[in-house]
């Protein structure tokens, strides 16, 4: 219909251009310009009712984008995220590096007391070993408590990882060129140009009889390329293991939120608890 | 060469636990004459006031990296002969490359044990 619509006021208009071409030369009166004019907007009619309606559809399209874009960003729960999972997630962190160093450096402080300690007097050598022991059986009780803090950062990074990753699927969004400031910019050339790679995973780093190898030999680029070639093929071979073996995904963990991070309860606030 | 256990040896690492590590080893190895610094600038500086017989340095250290105090170490003509050992986390081939370029004497890699360094200070001094 509406095809048969446009045929006849592209008729219209031919009509209107040829009466006005033929008619050139003559004048054309007010009343003629009148009927010309209305012609023409009765032509325009359907156009712009097309008009109307495309961009309508337009409209409303982007406003049902813009209402799920807008309930996907409140289902993702920034402010919950920065106000709490973060947080949360930087204490159990800052946590486990005091206690890792408070456990190093118990450790360290005991094995200096043997050091130090005179083998001559074997009884108080005795002691001063015994003491020492103690304090290092003490200190590795970090191991179990940092465990437990790590797993629970763990969740908390799925947690983030699955609330982004519904909302980038719900907007349909792909990945592209992130912003990178200037400052993160000139952060990371300097740590290419200065080779700053950091720890490798512990199949990924060379090992010492490799590196022991590349410094005695005189082909080091060539023996280079073996040494990372071999690396490759482990690593490839440990992911396609771990894919083959992999569990079903995890439930949702729980929202740290409702489990804030205790203030460490000293073992005499414990006792006081009892009396 | 024979290992002169009297030489003064300089320390470079950021972490003071594993500069207290290094430490403990060298006292175990004989060696008890040990300066620390917490970077490649603060090492520099100590470097050119005291001569050391023996660098042991990380890598991954601000605001000078222990790779380019080796390259200033090896580029210094007062410095340039002093045995250098880089003790690090950083393990891809192109680190020990990049190393062994700029003039490095020998590459540990972290963790290490006190077996480890004894065999590399021996090395380097040609025991």
């Amino acid at each position: 219909m509406a095809a048969v619509e446009k045929i006849v006021e592209k008729a219209r208009v031919d009509q209107i251009v040829n009466y006005i071409r033929k008619d050139q030369e003559g004048d054309i009166s007010l009343v003629e310009i009148m009927s010309l004019a209305e012609l023409m907007v009765g032509s325009m009619q359907t156009f712009f009712k097309e008009l109307d309606t495309n961009i309508y559809k337009e409209f409303r399209e982007l406003a049902d984008y813009i209402g799920t874009a807008k309930n996907e960003i409140g289902r993702l729960q920034a402010g919950d995220l920065s106000d709490n999972y973060i947080p949360s997630a930087g204490e159990e962190l800052d946590a486990i590096v005091t206690a890792t160093e408070n456990a190093t450096n118990s450790i360290m402080e005991a094995a200096e007391n043997i050091m130090e300690a005179d083998p001559s007097d074997s009884d108080a050598y005795q002691g001063v070993v015994n003491d020492a022991v103690m304090e290092i059986f003490e200190a590795c009780s970090f191991q179990d408590i940092t465990g437990q803090r790590i797993t629970k950062i763990v969740e908390t990074l799925q947690h983030i990882d699955d609330r982004v990753s519904r909302f980038a699927s719900a907007l349909g969004a792909s990945d592209v060129g992130g912003h990178v400031s200037q400052e993160a910019s000139e952060r990371e050339q300097r740590k290419q140009d200065l080779l700053l790679n950091g720890p490798q995973g512990v199949d990924e780093a060379v090992s010492q009889d490799d590196i022991d190898a590349l410094l005695g030999s005189n082909d080091d680029s060539k023996l280079a390329e073996e040494i990372d070639d071999k690396i490759a093929e482990q690593t490839a071979l440990k992911k396609s293991k771990v894919k083959k073996t992999e569990k079903p995904a995890k439930a949702a963990p729980k929202k740290p939120a409702e489990e804030p991070v205790a203030e460490d309860q000293s073992q005499d606030d414990i006792d006081a608890l009892f009396d | 060469m024979s290992i002169d256990a009297t030489m003064p040896i300089l320390v470079v690492d950021d972490y003071k636990t594993m500069v207290r590590i290094i430490r403990n080893l060298l006292k175990q190895l004989g060696f008890n004459n040990v300066d620390d610094a917490a970077d490649g600038v603060e090492a520099l500086s100590k470097l050119r006031e005291k001569k050391y017989g023996l660098v042991i340095s990380d890598w991954n250290m601000e605001p000078m990296t222990g790779y380019e105090l080796l390259k200033e170490v090896r580029g210094d003509e007062t410095l340039n002969r002093t045995p250098f050992i880089m003790v690090t986390a950083e393990s891809k081939t192109e680190n020990v490359i990049a190393a062994k370029k700029a003039g490095v004497n020998n590459y540990i890699v972290k963790p290490f044990n006190a077996q480890t360094l004894k065999g590399k200070i021996n090395a380097v001094f040609g025991e």
